[in-house]
């Protein structure tokens, strides 16, 4: 375990700082750096990004994507360059401590009580969640088992890409692990998108109204 | 078996359990992905119309299903790396 787990590097205040955290900044510092450089050359090329993710966001939804964009965005963006920032060496991957990747999933977690709140207000909000009432206990075992599995799966996927690259390079150094680097890199961008979809789909999930008696409100629309 | 101390009996039992755990705890979430797979490009060759659609519930699904594999991954490592049980017989 030493030698998976993260390693301090130095203590501020008495309080341990890891290889991880380090590398968190980094992974601010470029993505702050790099928005700011093409915001000032090529504006274009955030616009073509911004699209994108408006565009998937509200597909998986199923609404617009307004008030969602700024988090689900970050939440990709952060995620995507974190997972590929474990390939520039002596940098350890953030995602790869199951710290991190617990506080992105308590961040979902919080903002699916946070959105639901705000579009059906407290009452309305715990009135869905508690319909019917005898569901209640598995709703709230459902919401803490997704945080849970949101934590697992990207710490899962990062460490195991890490490590597979790592005892291959062990075995037969420099080009054979070129591969599995490359195919890091992919897993680590399709785990960034699914983590932001299925926030998405937790978020519109927080967010839908549950009408009491069906038929009646289909026949209320057909008027 | 009986002429080996108690730390090493429980790390022979670890590494047998971690080859198996491994090998089932993949196999099991690998077939079912491909029964996804399978029956989403079955619709999709029957219904191009819902090519988008079904590629992103698929990529969903894929995802819940293979968090399985990765709790069996992360119990192994524990099981190697960090094993509760050794430090329990010393």
């Amino acid at each position: 375990m030493e030698n998976i787990a993260p390693q301090v590097v130095f203590t501020l205040f008495n309080i341990p700082v890891r290889d991880t955290v380090v590398s968190t900044w980094v992974v601010m510092g470029l993505i702050t750096l790099i928005a700011i450089l093409i915001g000032r050359r090529q504006p274009v090329m955030l616009e073509i990004l911004v699209d994108f993710l408006t565009d998937l966001i509200s597909d998986l939804m199923g609404r617009p994507a307004g008030p969602y964009l700024p988090l689900l965005g970050a939440l990709a963006i952060f995620i995507a360059v974190a997972n590929i920032i474990g390939i520039v060496p002596f940098l350890r991957s953030p995602t790869s401590d199951i710290n991190t990747t617990l506080a992105l999933a308590l961040v979902v977690f919080l903002s699916v009580h946070f959105f639901g709140i705000r579009i059906k207000g407290f009452s309305g909000y715990l009135r869905d969640l508690a319909s019917p009432i005898f569901l209640l206990p598995l709703e709230l075992i459902g919401q803490l088992s997704r945080t849970l599995s949101l934590t697992l799966r990207l710490f899962g996927n990062t460490l195991s890409a890490m490590l597979i690259v790592a005892i291959i390079f062990s075995l037969a150094p420099l080009f054979v692990p070129l591969p599995l680097i490359a195919f890091g890199i992919f897993t680590g961008i399709l785990q960034a998108y699914i983590f932001t979809a299925l926030a998405a789909v937790y978020i519109a999930s927080g967010l839908e109204v549950i009408e009491p008696n069906k038929e009646e409100a289909k026949e209320k629309r057909k008027e | 078996m009986e002429n080996m101390d108690p730390a090493t009996q429980v790390t022979l039992v670890t590494i047998i359990v971690a080859g198996m755990g491994i090998t089932i705890g993949t196999a099991v979430p690998a077939i079912a992905e491909g029964l996804a797979a399978f029956k989403a490009l079955d619709g999709i060759a029957r219904q191009p119309d819902a090519a988008q659609d079904l590629r992103t519930t698929l990529l969903i699904a894929m995802a819940l299903l293979e968090s399985t594999a990765i709790y069996v991954l992360l119990v192994i490592l524990i099981l190697l790396f960090a094993n509760p049980l050794i430090n329990r017989f010393f």
